[in-house]
């Protein structure tokens, strides 16, 4: 157990003390949400838009979904670091248990997630940001914010165990940007038409951005809640097992 | 093999490693005793990371089999992890973390508890002189410290078999014999056995009690350093000339006392029968038959002799960078 606990604390400390690879991370959702609660707020008066205080109000979960999703390709790319620079073979010449090499950086991920969101929560606030369902309500979006990030870096660790290569994570930037954008996660689905509102409704982004926002917009949401920690647990899920088959395929390859 | 071969740390039959269609260990059988500082000595590409890879459960085996502290490394591979330590070649240090961190990590990777690990990472950091640097990045690092930590980072669970791929490639020569040193010392004070790489004669030679030559995936020569080296008997007297045209000339005065060796324009290399009571003779030889020379040197057979003879090159680097004569009888004009 201890040894799972290092590996998570040297993954967090990796992202930490990594200024390049995780600010960006942190500034490129504040910059969507400063430039979309400026352009965008006229909007909230939409016939079909819902019930805001502020577009601030309705896009900060997009913020903090988009946090999760940036910010946990970090996780792929130092693993991939790892297997390129040989620390993964000091890992793998130890008696440590295979399975810790992949929790440590999915664990990272989520602590990594978890405090991400209480960071835009901290800023947000600063700028008026009222969230309805309160504490226990950002603690909520937090935890789904945390599965999420273990998720999309399980995914991300599953495509550097794979490539071996920091490059090739980090060129799943815009895919993942793409598969954000797909969503209804900077305009609500009742105003989307076409092709658009069928690719959005697909996507389980949607669901998931949908059910933390009504955290924000009108109020602690059980059902609402469950649909994006589905949807996270789902992606983690998902996730792991591909990470984990890639951990065994890369150990056999070799060995 | 004077010994029960079970119980000698290392033994490998008949070892093989292909890569496609490389054979980068081509039927390897070692054995090292308890306790020994094996040298695994060979140019580049010639196997060595190959076969510690294979040795620490990092690489498996093609063909035959390999028993490291008595587990076999394919069906036994947790086993022979927890009794080794190794300082892989190309295993960066986390850049990121301190020297310290690292230490308790890599304690925390081996299952040592965390008082304990602190303890045993303070004494290590004293061993490799690091104790000064401990709370500082690895990032900012030089090479030799890098390489002293690494060292220290095989220690941590005080493993009975150490296994160091080229530990000392890239370090300066005073780095360098400090790195002899710390293996020595540890060597004679815990008892490990020690199985280490290298490109360098020099080192094989001043470190290892044993050693085995590897090139191409083979071995071609095994034994102690002074065995090795008095296989190839006789030493080396080497004419350095005035002018490249005496060389035929130098050879033909010179070719009753000892075969020609090849050597560099400008040179004329004889292995000298009977060794350094005929240099008198040889430079007697030279006077008779009229050659101006500049100096002559003899020089004791070296492990490269020993490669030469068995391959016929000459060791990649150590030819530019170690050779220079270790017993040098110089004469200048
Ligand atoms: N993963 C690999 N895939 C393909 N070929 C490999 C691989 N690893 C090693 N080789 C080949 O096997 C041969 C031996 O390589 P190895 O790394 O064992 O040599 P070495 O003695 O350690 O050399 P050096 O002194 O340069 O470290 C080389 O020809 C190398 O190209
Ligand atoms: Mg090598």
């Amino acid at each position: 157990m201890r040894q799972y606990a290092a590996l998570s604390r040297r993954a967090v400390v990796n992202l930490l003390r990594q200024p390049t690879s995780v600010v960006p991370s942190l500034l490129f959702p504040l910059l969507f949400l400063a430039l979309t609660s400026s352009a965008f707020d006229r909007s909230t008066a939409l016939p079909g838009f819902p019930q805001v205080e502020s577009f601030l109000q309705f896009v900060v979960a997009t913020t903090i979904v988009q946090g999760a999703l940036f910010g946990s390709i970090a996780a792929g790319s130092d693993m991939a670091t790892d297997i390129e620079d040989g620390f993964f073979d000091r890992l793998v010449a130890s008696p440590v248990a295979r399975t810790s090499i992949l929790v440590g950086r999915v664990m990272g991920s989520m602590v990594f997630g978890f405090m991400q969101a209480w960071l835009f929560f901290g800023i947000t606030s600063l700028f008026g940001l009222n969230v309805r369902s309160g504490i226990i309500g950002m603690a909520a979006i937090s935890l789904v914010s945390a599965l999420l990030a273990g998720g999309i870096g399980a995914v991300s660790v599953a495509f550097a165990l794979r490539t071996g290569s920091a490059e090739a994570v980090r060129g799943a930037f815009p895919l993942l940007f793409s598969f954000l954008f797909l969503s209804s996660a900077f305009f609500p689905r009742d105003l989307m038409n076409g092709w658009f509102k069928s690719v959005a409704s697909l996507n389980p982004l949607s669901y998931m951005i949908e059910g933390l926002r009504s955290q924000v917009i009108t109020g602690l949401d059980a059902g609402g809640l469950a649909a994006a920690a589905g949807v996270a647990f789902g992606i983690l899920v998902v996730g792991t097992s591909a990470a984990g088959l890639a951990l065994s395929r890369r150990l056999t390859a070799n060995f | 093999m004077e010994r029960e071969p079970s119980d000698n740390p290392i033994v490998t039959e008949g070892l093989v490693r292909r890569f496609g269609a490389i054979e980068a260990v081509a039927g390897v059988d070692l054995s090292v005793g308890r306790g020994e500082i094996f040298g695994f000595l060979g140019p580049n590409g010639a196997g060595k990371s190959t076969m510690v890879r294979m040795l620490t459960t990092l690489l498996r085996p093609s063909a035959g089999r390999a028993l490291v502290g008595g587990h076999d490394v394919v069906r036994d591979a947790d086993a022979v992890r927890r009794s080794i330590g190794v300082a892989l070649q190309d295993a960066a240090i986390d850049p990121l973390m301190t020297g310290r961190e690292l230490l308790s990590l890599q304690a925390v990777l081996h299952g040592i508890d965390k008082t304990e690990g602190r303890r045993r990472g303070d004494e290590l950091l004293e061993t490799v002189g690091l104790t000064g640097a401990a709370g500082r990045r690895v990032g900012t690092y030089s090479g030799g410290m890098k390489r002293r930590l690494d060292l220290a980072l095989a220690l941590v669970h005080k493993p009975n078999i150490l296994f160091l791929d080229e530990p000392t490639t890239g370090l300066d020569p005073n780095s360098r014999i400090a790195l002899w040193d710390e293996v020595r010392v540890l060597n004679t004070h815990s008892g490990a056995t020690v199985f280490l790489t290298t490109q360098y004669m020099e080192e094989a030679d001043q470190l290892a009690g044993r050693i085995a030559i590897i090139d191409d995936g083979r071995i071609v020569a095994e034994g102690t350093p002074a065995e090795l080296k008095s296989r190839v008997g006789d030493p080396t007297l080497r004419v350095v000339l005035q002018s490249d045209q005496d060389a035929v000339s130098a050879e033909a005065a010179l070719l009753r006392l000892g075969e020609p060796v090849a050597d560099s324009p400008g040179h004329v290399s004889i292995r000298l029968a009977g060794g350094a009571s005929r240099v008198a003779a040889a430079a007697r030889a030279l006077e008779d038959a009229g050659i101006q020379i500049e100096g002559l040197e003899l020089r004791s057979p070296t492990l490269d002799d020993v490669f030469h003879i068995a391959t016929g090159r000459r060791l990649e680097g150590t030819a530019a960078e170690d050779a220079e004569p270790e017993e040098a009888e110089s004469s200048a004009p």
